[in-house]
């Protein structure tokens, strides 16, 4: 009995339990104030919208993400922090170190990941018309949801936990410049996600992961409202992230710690932050006045009253293009620093890799109006977007020849990580070409909206975070658990993941090009698309098996694998000269910055000199 | 800036008030807001350019009362720099007295704004133009309100002693924040009560 009573001391269980009490809260007062006011008391829209909001700030409250901010406005002392245990219900509560936050967004963005993967394969069956279970519109609100939790609930914040976790360790600070913004920003995920994941229980929403009005603003079910509340809320989460990464890497770097003696992990988090801090407010914006036209009745989109729908289009890409950006560009970042441990030899050309981060993140904010060529945009707009859009070709060109010039005769470790690394250059690669195809204007009329694109999407995401996460999470395991993840699962999951998405993503390019549209419910046996869609329904459910695997390696390497050490992959960049896991603020000793951090085979390269005492304890070890 | 003096962080470290990264995350804030308010403004000048009569008939726009507000809210911008300037010589009493004029002002301009929305001709299920009318007002006024909040704890902790002249980074931060609200207020004084 007390056990179950203990759960409840929980952040998380008494944070979502006021949470859902705030939401019934705040949809009582709205019914009264209707009510009161003579409007008829029940209408979903209004209503529940009004009981989101109070539901996601009292869950934070309770959480106590306010609670030092608060104390701090009324002037009073500030408490004396306790120091902190090492306990596993750290995990569960609001908690300020960025290694436990690190943890708190990866376990989320790997939790929603396979639920998320799975939606897809309810549809994927559907279209590959082995079992039927679906309609017209559940198939277009699982896919729709696909796109959102994928991008909003599994992406950005798997990407924050690799941030979270790893920029401090690699910069040689103790923690993050803002830790308690830190927490707020995580906290705002998990309602993010349910809200994302629930909204298919709400009537859905049909409209592809886009949004675009009138469909969107007409739709009738809540299920919009919330999908719309919850990515929302992510995009909030990322803002505030960003102003806290970029803040850190400004202020807290490591002394002698120079701007080209930075992993490219954090070159990639400057690129990648300073475009979420900036545009992600584009899709916020665009979001909340979808919103506001569903429950207020506004009009910025519904030509009847003067709106344009076109809008919502620019609004919508002007972030969503660089967000494609703010998508891959870390899962480059990975690539780049994973190679030169595994192949012993200098980064190719590490200032010019370092520099095609900012390149292509720049370059990605002036190229968004190629999402419209189809959409009746203006014929002056569609050749400079066009070049442009050719132009962000080159600083990823940059990169990929990098990656294989550092490869060049190097002495080469096959571990699992290289493996996925290898698997993402190929798979990173397909998806840059046929985006080429894809900016061509005349070929993107014939192209626009079909499984082309989607494929093309499916190949940079697959290369730009799904594989580079997996390399990343067999080369830092080891650093988070202090135990190795088993080599013989992860090549098996290698290998079932690189034959899923060579599987998925060339049978939607060939369907593309045949002129499978994109979102289509249903096709004619006799057009021959089946072959291709089963193809692709395969690849899907290996790629599944793989995830199956990956958590059972987790699961059993994280009690029993073979213990790590220091320094398992031989790496010289500073999280790596610290325990594993490492001590609760990282460095004893700042460490002293003296050289390049990719230095490997070169002799008498030195990365930085740790402290005598750090020294020693890896001796030990 | 080179006679600014510094401030105490972490208790020990004595840094120019504008190096410190509380400072250096309120200026990435703002810009972030910048594009915030960026998409609004480009919302309405894409309605603006789109549409032919523009603002619609009966719309009749107070901008004498309007123009009173732009007043208010410069004078606050002074009123806080005063503030800001008092504590950096130590000057408790003058600190009180700049927050509670810039609170007063603060709280003056949301009365005046609260007023103008109730007693325009259109609503924002009106129109387009209405919806974007109140939509940029709105999130201005929202700023605002942020700023009275922020200032309200700015004088809370001013009566209790928690400032000084070594000790003032919570008074820079914040003006800066109440100078770029100002700043939006010009834009969209121009934007909706000017260029018509």
């Amino acid at each position: 009995m007390n056990k179950i009573l203990k759960i409840f001391s929980l952040g998380v269980i008494r944070g979502l339990l006021a949470g859902l009490a705030g939401a019934g809260a705040g949809i009582g007062i709205t019914m009264l104030v209707r009510h009161a006011i003579g409007l008829p008391a029940w209408n979903p829209g209004p209503v529940t919208t009004i009981g989101i909001f109070t539901g996601v700030i009292t869950y934070l409250v309770v959480l106590g993400a306010f609670n030092y901010w608060f104390r701090w406005a009324i002037g009073a002392e500030p408490k004396e922090a306790e120091p902190p245990k090492r306990s596993w219900t750290r995990y569960f509560n609001l908690d300020t170190n960025h290694k436990i936050i690190g943890v708190q967004y990866l376990v989320t963005a790997l939790t929603f990941l396979p639920f998320a993967v799975a939606l897809q394969l309810v549809g994927r069956l559907d279209l590959s018309k082995l079992v039927s279970p679906l309609n017209a519109t559940t198939y277009e609100s699982i896919i729709s949801d696909h796109g959102l939790l994928m991008l909003f609930i599994v992406v950005l914040p798997a990407f924050s936990g690799l941030m979270n976790y790893l920029i401090p360790l690699l910069i040689g600070a103790r923690d993050m410049a803002f830790p308690r913004l830190n927490a707020l920003s995580y906290w705002l995920i998990p309602p993010a996600g349910l809200l994302t994941a629930f909204s298919l229980l709400v009537g859905g929403f049909d409209t592809g992961w886009t949004l675009y009005p009138p469909l969107s603003a007409s739709f009738e079910y809540i299920g919009m409202n919330f999908i719309l509340i919850g990515i929302f809320l992510s995009g909030l989460s990322s803002i505030l992230g960003a102003i806290n990464f970029l803040t850190t890497i400004f202020k807290m770097r490591a002394p002698g710690m120079g701007p080209f003696r930075m992993p490219v992990f954090v070159w990639s988090t400057l690129a990648t932050t300073a475009l979420t801090l900036t545009f992600t407010q584009f899709i916020g914006m665009s979001f909340l006045m979808v919103l506001f036209q569903r429950v207020l009745g506004m009009g910025f989109f519904n030509p009847q009253m003067g709106g344009q729908v076109l809008l919502y289009q620019y609004l919508f890409w002007f972030y969503s293009h660089p967000a494609v950006y703010v998508f891959v560009l870390l899962g480059l970042g990975i690539i780049s620093d994973t190679i030169p441990v595994f192949a012993r030899k200098p980064l190719f050309g590490y200032k010019a890799v370092a520099i095609s981060s900012i390149g292509i993140a720049a370059g990605g904010t002036i190229v968004f109006a190629h999402h419209m060529f189809a959409a009746g945009i203006p014929a002056f707009l569609k050749i400079p977007f066009m070049v442009t859009t050719l132009l962000v070709a080159v600083p990823t060109g940059v990169k990929v020849f990098a990656w294989v010039a550092t490869m060049w005769l190097g002495k080469l470790r096959i571990t699992t990580a290289f493996l996925f690394v290898l698997s993402a250059i190929v798979t990173f690669l397909i998806g840059g070409l046929t985006g080429v195809p894809l900016g061509i204007v005349p070929v993107d009329l014939y192209l626009h909206d079909t499984y082309f694109v989607v494929g093309h999407f499916h190949a940079t995401l697959f290369g730009g975070f799904l594989l580079p996460l997996m390399a990343a999470i067999y080369f830092w395991f080891p650093k988070v658990s202090g135990r190795m993840l088993s080599e013989k699962m992860g090549k098996m999951q290698w290998l079932l993941m690189t034959v899923g998405t060579t599987l998925l993503i060339l049978p939607m390019l060939g369907l593309g090009i045949e002129g499978m549209r994109r979102r289509v419910f249903d096709y004619s046996l006799t057009l021959g698309f089946r072959p291709l869609h089963i193809a692709t329904a395969v690849g899907g459910f290996l790629i599944f098996a793989g995830l199956v695997i990956l958590a059972y390696n987790m699961i059993t390497s994280a009690r029993r694998g073979a213990p790590a050490g220091p320094n398992p992959w031989n790496s010289m960049i500073l999280a790596w000269q610290v325990s594993s896991p490492p001590p609760e603020e990282n460095f004893a000793e700042i460490p002293r910055v003296v050289g390049n951090p990719f230095g490997y085979g070169v002799e008498g390269s030195v990365h930085a000199i740790m402290s005598t005492e750090t020294k020693e304890e890896i001796k030990n070890e | 800036m080179s006679d600014e003096p510094s401030v105490e962080i972490f208790g020990v470290e004595h840094v120019k008030a504008s190096r410190t990264p509380v400072y250096l995350g309120m200026i990435l804030f703002l810009i972030s807001e910048a594009f915030l308010f960026g998409s609004l403004f480009a919302t309405y000048y894409y309605l603006r350019a789109e549409t032919k009569v523009w603002p619609p008939a009966g719309v009749h726009l107070d901008t004498w009362l309007a123009s009173i507000n732009t007043f208010i809210l410069l004078v606050s911008s002074g009123t806080i720099w005063w503030a800001g300037r008092a504590i950096r010589k130590g000057k408790e009493s003058s600190l009180g007295i700049g927050l509670g004029l810039t609170i007063f002002l603060g709280v003056t301009f949301l009365g005046i704004t609260l007023y103008e929305w109730t007693h325009v001709t259109f609503r924002p299920w009106t129109n387009a133009y209405g919806s974007t009318f109140y939509t940029l007002t709105g999130f201005h006024a929202l700023h605002v309100f942020a700023g009275v909040i922020l200032m309200v704890s700015m004088l809370t902790r001013t009566l209790r002693h928690r400032f000084s002249s070594s000790n003032f980074l919570p008074i820079e931060v914040s003006s800066l924040y109440w100078h770029y609200v100002d700043f939006i207020w010009i834009l969209v004084f121009t934007t909706i009560f000017i260029i018509t």
